[in-house]
């Protein structure tokens, strides 16, 4: 290779790169279809464990739609439960999924029959939410208690209780497979473990949190989606402060689900709008949002890291590319390493203005633009007022406090 | 501000890059080609000197592909000839004073078109792709398509004297009778500038006819009647560089590929050698009569000068072993019949030098002037035609745009610490909260007697690396013969 030769290496490869980033606006068109059916708004959806195509959505009047997202067709629908399909969940081996719902009903199906369910299970109170465990035949729900069960039995194992309130979710870790996390209505975060009796550790935050995910490649590592409008990863070794705030949504945010390469995760929101974070950014790479979809209830990212898929609350049922310029079918050798070439060079000269502008830009809808700009305002003028306080004062008695220092309020054990 | 995991990024990344250079440096193994140039048996030995060889001589000692680029073309009838090689080397354009343009594949003899445009002819230049060259007329610049036929005339670049292409920006300049100097777009077909160089010529009129491009940064260099060269952008009215050269006007003036270093001569007799980095002249020469009328550089730093009806080429001008002033000569051609030349060019990637003159064109061997090793991404002189057209696409996505164009051309690379500072100032005037970022702080240079001691050191270390280099490209050379 003769520098020679090439002549303005990087005037040209920022031009390549100004190219490379326009491109990826002009073909960046993630919406693919909308899957229709459901008669009332979606409440749950889980993937199935061991078949990509396949989708199970709950939604509020009581039915659960089995979808094959591949041929955009439902295969069966079941009229599961009394009330809101709560939380579905399928078993790691894929032979059979758990529903709960409103009627205080745990359901037990199986794949084939989608008339009667295998088992039933009456419990005491309403439960919000079940996970199954990722390697032995047990499983959790959440209520008014956390509830670990054995597949066999009617009665719970064990039941953990801290505090009187309600929880919303409970979520298995898919690594550390006997720890599990659960949300509470008091604000709070509580952390489990199977192999132990008491609960292990609680945190409470500022506001609710709806839900949190686990990231599937590293044990350690969950992001709650809360109600202050922002996400919050934490490390549960050091659970004093979260070590991201993912901070981009102008209303509530309802629902998280991690990428199965741990890198990045969709979180939609009661603003009618999805985002897609990467995992160690504080903010959103992407944004999707229809002027047809209403206020997200959940999301889903597909196993084979392609699509992200939104049930909304006007019944639709939603998919979407998970890279909204990607092109879809069989890409040719000289293809792929040209996309390569310019992932690298939009990396490269991110930092340039020109380039930043265009990459960055996005349409996002009305009332979320105007939503942020006051945010922003608001922002500013705490910022001020904390700025005019520390400027007025004896120096060091006003200091930088992290945000992410003053989120967690406190922590026990 | 540098955080371990920015640290850890930086880490990885600087270990890519150091793979990616390896690897580079081993794809050499690709370069099949190796210079050679023309070696005395003995030094020193008045009676062999290779600046006594004639063409006949190198054409009946090379091989037969060689030799047939040895050649010449008899066109008495209209007048000196103007010459342009493409960029691959490949297809050789000439136009006649008297208004005969012809385009061929020097190399095959193929001729493409052949055409009396019946008007004046003051240059002519090929664009981007053998299927298209501008001709500068007496009147306008007319562009046409390689079959001959008249594409544009382009009413921007009226009485132009000169044209000079640069490749990468797609821009086509010329220089004015009326003293201005035109940029036109030929992909879009917009004119970019025209300036007024101002700068009087001894007979009342502003125009120059003596320009040459710096192919490293794309800057056109324009040489003046008072001695004056300058160096001018589309970015801006005023010229970037203005030097004093000669004492007298300039002839000629040519420029290097990388953009070290650069050539003049005045009608004062004198070749000069400059380095661009520093302006300043590394060699001054004394040449015959008044001065070099064209002068050219080769891909591998020969120059050739042309003294009315003879050309010399001169060799390792910027060796500073010689301090001599005695010009180099590598090897000397005379035109036959006396005929004064107009313009010379080497072909890039052969090693041929081509001069038109007053009775036609003649192509000669000039061992070692050409680039051996050619990368077919960049020019490729065994293009098909579809390579052609695939390449040319991709030659204008990459057009680099006319504000681009600077002198320095790291200036891209480099963080750009004014406006870092300006920013942060703006935003501190607006927000008076807002926390001070870092730079990265400049390495600064070591003062005190430490520091001048590790500086010293460093210095003897490069002159002798840069000794034992010189040793070993000395042995090399003597084992080559």
């Amino acid at each position: 290779y003769d520098p020679d030769l090439h002549p303005f290496e990087v005037a040209r490869e920022y031009t390549r790169a100004m190219n490379a980033v326009k491109m990826e606006r002009i073909f960046a068109r993630p919406f693919i279809c909308g899957l229709d059916g459901h008669r009332d708004s979606v409440q749950c959806i889980t993937k199935h464990s061991t078949q990509l195509s396949l989708l199970l959505s709950g939604s509020c009047d009581g039915e659960i739609k089995i979808w094959n997202v591949a041929q955009r067709v439902c295969q069966g629908t079941i009229p599961a439960h009394n009330g809101f399909v709560r939380g579905i969940c399928v078993m790691p081996d894929g032979e059979a999924f758990y529903s709960v719902g409103n009627d205080k009903l745990i359901k037990r199906w199986t794949m084939n029959n989608y008339e009667t369910p295998a088992m039933t299970i009456v419990g005491k109170h309403v439960f919000t939410s079940i996970d199954h465990h990722y390697k032995n035949p047990q499983y959790a729900t959440s209520g008014e208690t956390v509830s670990l069960w054995d597949e066999q039995r009617a009665q719970p194992l064990q039941t953990f209780k801290w505090g009187a309130d309600s929880h919303a979710r409970v979520k298995f870790n898919p690594i550390e497979t006997t720890v599990l996390a659960s949300c509470a209505a008091d604000r709070s975060i509580i952390l489990y473990d199977t192999r132990q009796s008491v609960p292990l550790r609680k945190i409470t935050l500022r506001m609710n949190s709806s839900t949190l995910a686990w990231n599937p490649l590293e044990a350690f590592v969950f992001t709650t989606a809360n109600e202050d409008y922002n996400l919050y990863s934490f490390d549960i070794r050091y659970l004093q402060r979260p070590f991201n705030i993912h901070k981009d949504h102008v209303a509530a945010v309802t629902d998280v689900d991690y990428s199965p390469t741990g890198k990045e995760f969709v979180s939609g929101s009661y603003d009618k709008t999805i985002r897609i974070f990467p995992s160690d950014k504080g903010h959103s790479r992407d944004i999707y949002h229809t002027k047809r979809m209403q206020h997200i209830t959940c999301v889903q990212w597909t196993a084979d890291n392609k699509y992200v898929i939104s049930g909304s609350d006007e019944m639709c049922l939603r998919l979407w590319k998970a890279k909204a310029s990607e092109k879809l079918g069989v890409t040719r050798n000289r293809e792929a390493e040209t996309l390569e070439y310019n992932d690298a060079l939009k990396e490269k000269f991110s930092h340039f203005p020109k380039i930043k502008r265009i990459a960055r830009q996005r349409h996002v809808p009305k009332h979320v633009y105007h939503a942020k700009r006051e945010h922003k305002t608001i922002q500013d003028s705490q910022k001020r007022h904390e700025a005019n306080a520390r400027a007025n004062s004896k120096p060091g008695s006003v200091p930088f406090v992290s945000e992410r220092s003053k989120l967690v309020l406190e922590e026990e054990e | 501000m540098a955080t371990r995991r920015t640290k850890k990024w930086l880490h990885v990344k600087e270990r890519k890059s150091k793979f990616a250079t390896r690897q580079a440096t081993r794809s050499e193994i690709l370069h099949v080609e190796e210079e050679g140039y023309i070696v005395p048996d003995a030094v020193d030995d008045e009676d062999e000197r290779i600046v006594d060889l004639t063409q006949a001589d190198i054409k009946s000692s090379v091989d037969i592909f060689s030799a047939q680029k040895r050649f010449d073309l008899q066109l008495p009838l209209y007048g000196p000839y103007h010459i342009d090689y493409t960029r691959n080397g490949r297809h050789l354009l000439l136009g006649g004073r008297k208004g005969h343009v012809a385009a061929f594949d020097w190399q095959t003899k193929k001729l493409h078109c052949e055409l009396n445009v019946m008007e004046q002819i003051n240059d002519v230049k090929w664009l981007h792709i053998e299927t298209m060259y501008a001709v500068a007329q007496r009147q306008w610049t007319y562009i046409y398509d390689n079959q001959g036929v008249e594409v544009h005339c382009l009413k921007a670049l009226d009485r132009s004297l000169h044209l000079e292409f640069l490749p990468y920006h797609f821009l086509l300049a010329a220089t004015n009778e009326a003293g201005y100097l035109s940029y036109i777009d030929v992909s879009i077909g917009k004119k970019v500038a025209a300036y007024n160089t101002k700068i009087a010529n001894g007979n009342g009129k502003c125009g120059t006819s003596v320009m040459c491009q710096n192919p490293s940064n794309a800057m056109i260099g324009l040489g003046h009647a008072g001695g004056v060269v300058t160096f001018w952008s589309p970015n801006q009215r005023e010229p970037v560089v203005k030097m004093l050269a000669h004492k007298s006007t300039i002839r000629s003036v040519a420029v290097e590929r990388t953009g070290t270093y650069m050539a003049t001569s005045g009608v004062d007799a004198k070749l000069k050698i400059w380095d661009l980095r520093t302006y300043k002249c590394l060699n001054e020469y004394r040449t015959a009569s008044t001065g070099a009328s064209t002068l050219t550089f080769s891909q591998k730093n020969l120059l050739a000068a042309s003294y009315r009806d003879i050309v010399e080429i001169y060799k390792d001008l910027y060796d500073e072993e010689s301090s001599s002033t005695e010009l180099p000569r590598y090897l000397v051609h005379q035109c036959p019949n006396g005929s004064s030349i107009a313009s010379i060019a080497f072909c890039p990637y052969e090693d041929v030098l081509g001069v038109g003159h007053e009775r036609g064109f003649v192509s000669l061997l000039v061992p070692g002037a050409g680039e051996p090793n050619f990368d077919a991404l960049e020019a490729n002189p065994y293009q098909t035609k579809k390579q052609r057209k695939h390449a040319e696409v991709k030659q204008l996505l990459d057009k680099i745009q006319p504000d681009m164009i600077t002198l320095d051309n790291s200036v891209l690379s480099e963080i750009d610490r004014k406006a870092f500072v300006r920013k942060q100032e703006d935003k501190q005037k607006e927000f008076n909260f807002v926390k001070p970022k870092e730079l990265i702080a400049k390495a600064e240079k070591k003062k005190g007697k430490i520091g001048k001691r590790l500086a010293r050191k460093s210095q003897i270390h490069d002159a002798k690396l840069k000794e034992f280099l010189q040793q070993k490209q000395l042995k090399r050379q003597k084992t080559k013969k």
